[in-house]
């Protein structure tokens, strides 16, 4: 499982570099009698220089309609928001910013290196300064050798790196990533969390929207919980997790459920030869013992901590799928 | 060159592009085609005639692929980037939706123009090369299609931002046949006395006359366009143009994108 990175991020500060209060938006419904869907209610939030907030939520919980709204792509009902120190409705901020969409479609039509040559020209760029920083963003993207070929044949995981590309094309201080993960195999997952990674270093500010926890989990400095277009919590991960163990993970072989002395331990999986016991922290010398002196053998220890995902389980549950098995729910929240 | 210039000169060329890549000039093909089986075909008539035929058949190729163009890429200039989100990762620059529009707007008007010009060069060629004179004049048939062609994309603009593709194409060719039946229309109360006046005189206020782009059969018969009507035309088109583009810019800039 991945571990939230230790330390605060490099160039992080207490400077808000995106301010929102009461930002409001509700979607028109139905044709012949309209009423109104609250999309977004009184979103207060604030994000610091240097830092990556990760927004997560269920599916239809307001976190693209954040994004959108923030981008203009969206006009809030009520509420008001300033970025890099500039209202939302000025353009002044968006020389500083970037923005990938939810599976960005790119003009199949264009090779990367023409989309973002276009893109350059959007910022004011000159040509050649539009030239080094196409061959700079398709290498960090890994696209350097599909430069010339048409989107149109790109699968959906370079499709979304030539959007994060173009996302990167005016070096912006500010990041908005909507779900920047998704449809990307391990590989793409891996290039893009290292980037982000790689953005922090660099001092960029970064809000993501994720469903993917595990993602938020190994990248995000601080987390902000949507759940029906409320923000129901935010804060540092250690803080909202509470990231004391919680139990102990032991692995061993020649044993089974009911082998004397085991009866500490609070779950058994067996697969094959091998079990997996769910065990608490003071009975892990007892358990172990009783391994080893029923012949078997200790191949594995792992202290648990609780995951982002247990926390919406636990706090959340009921607004995530109405599902009462708990593995039902985590599988409503992905991959991660 | 302002930023905002700059940056809807952009999404023009970028626009021309699309259409260019997108095969749309594929038409040129056709009218070559078209062109060399009239040549041949007229060799029979006697020389008055078909010169005449053939640049009937010409400008009415140009219209026709002209109007097909406007109306098909038109609609689809707009609605498609909503329906693919392509715009999406545009607007969030400092690209205004003003320009973007604009930028669209400017980009098949090139794209028409280029056709235009590609065709009239074709029908010049045919010309020269049966025999018959090729004829400057044809121009001031072409100039005017050329506007009445940029206030069809207009409208196909506009209705793209309010509706789907598909129904946006279908109210812009209602309102070309519409705009050049307007004269009919315009009469049609001494025809058919029970039609409402009030709705004649809606339907030829809110489009606007076609016919008044149309050069074709004057200037086929060697009749001169005279430059007063030229830039009259001009203005007619540059004020319909204005408004139509105005109201769809309006539309698109308060829409939202969900």
């Amino acid at each position: 499982m991945p571990q939230p990175e230790a330390g605060p991020a490099v160039g992080a500060s207490r400077e808000p570099v995106l301010v929102t209060k009461g930002l409001s938006k509700s979607y028109r419904t139905g044709h012949i009698i309209q009423g109104r869907r609250p999309a977004l209610q009184d979103l207060d939030l604030e994000l610091h220089r240097g830092e990556i907030l990760g927004y997560v939520g269920p599916n239809g919980s307001g976190k693209t309609t954040t994004l959108k709204l923030l981008t203009g792509l969206l006009r809030p009902d009520r509420g008001e928001a300033t970025i890099l120190g500039e209202p939302l409705a000025s353009r002044a901020w968006r020389m500083r910013a970037g923005y990938l969409p939810e599976n960005p479609y790119l003009y199949d039509y264009l090779t990367p290196a023409e989309y973002l040559d276009y893109v350059g020209r959007l910022f004011g760029l000159a040509r050649e300064k539009r030239r080094e920083r196409s061959r700079e963003l398709l290498a960090l993207v890994g696209l350097e050798r599909s430069a010339g070929l048409p989107m149109r044949r790109f699968s959906k995981g370079m499709l979304q790196r030539a959007g994060l590309a173009q996302a990167l094309v005016n070096d912006p201080e500010l990041l908005f990533l909507d779900e920047p993960m998704s449809g990307l195999d391990p590989i793409g997952r891996r290039l893009v969390r290292d980037l982000i990674r790689g953005l922090r270093k660099a001092g960029k500010t970064v809000l993501f929207s994720t469903h993917i926890l595990a993602d938020a989990e190994a990248l995000c400095d601080r987390v902000a919980v949507l759940r029906a277009g409320r923000l129901v919590k935010v804060g540092p991960l250690g803080e909202l997790l509470r990231l004391d163990v919680t139990h102990m993970e032991v692995l061993a072989s020649g044993v089974a459920a009911g082998t004397p002395g085991l009866e500490a331990a609070a779950r058994i999986d067996a697969v094959g030869d091998r079990s997996r016991l769910e065990i608490d922290e003071h009975s892990l010398g007892r358990v172990v013992n009783a391994i080893e002196a029923a012949g078997g053998r200790v191949l594995g220890v792992q202290p648990v901590r609780r995951t982002l995902e247990d926390y919406f389980v636990e706090e959340m549950g009921g607004a995530v799928a109405g599902g009462s098995r708990r593995e039902d729910r985590v599988g409503e929240w992905g991959e991660g | 060159m302002g930023r905002g210039l700059s940056r809807a000169l952009a999404v023009a060329a970028n626009t021309f592009r699309e259409t260019v890549r997108e095969r749309v000039l594929y038409n040129l093909v056709f009218f070559a085609i078209l062109m060399t089986l009239a040549g041949l075909l007229l060799g029979q008539l006697s020389i008055r005639q078909d010169e005449k035929i053939l640049k009937d058949i010409g400008l009415a190729a140009m219209d026709l692929f002209g109007v097909l163009i406007a109306v098909f890429i038109g609609t689809g200039l707009v609605s498609k980037e909503i329906e693919r989100r392509s715009l999406y990762p545009l607007l969030a620059k400092p690209l205004s939706r003003s320009e973007f529009f604009l930028g669209k707007f400017a980009g098949l008007g090139f794209t028409l123009l280029v056709n235009l010009s590609v065709m009239l060069l074709g029908l010049l060629l045919t010309l020269g090369a049966t025999g018959r004179r090729p004829d400057v004049g044809l121009l001031t048939a072409v100039y005017p299609l050329f506007l009445g062609l940029l206030l069809v994309v207009a409208f196909a603009m506009l209705f793209s931002t309010l509706t789907s593709s598909t129904l946006a194409a279908v109210l812009t060719v209602g309102v070309v046949v519409v705009g050049r039946f307007a004269d009919v229309i315009r009469g049609m109360r001494e025809v058919l006395p029970g039609v409402p006046q009030q709705l004649t005189k809606a339907l030829f206020a809110v489009v606007p006359n076609f016919a008044n782009f149309d050069f074709k059969s004057q200037v086929a018969y060697g009749e001169a366009v005279s430059a007063g009507i030229l830039a009259w035309v001009t203005l007619y088109a540059a004020a319909w143009t204005l408004i139509v583009l105005g109201l769809g810019l309006a539309s698109f800039r308060s829409r939202d994108f969900q």
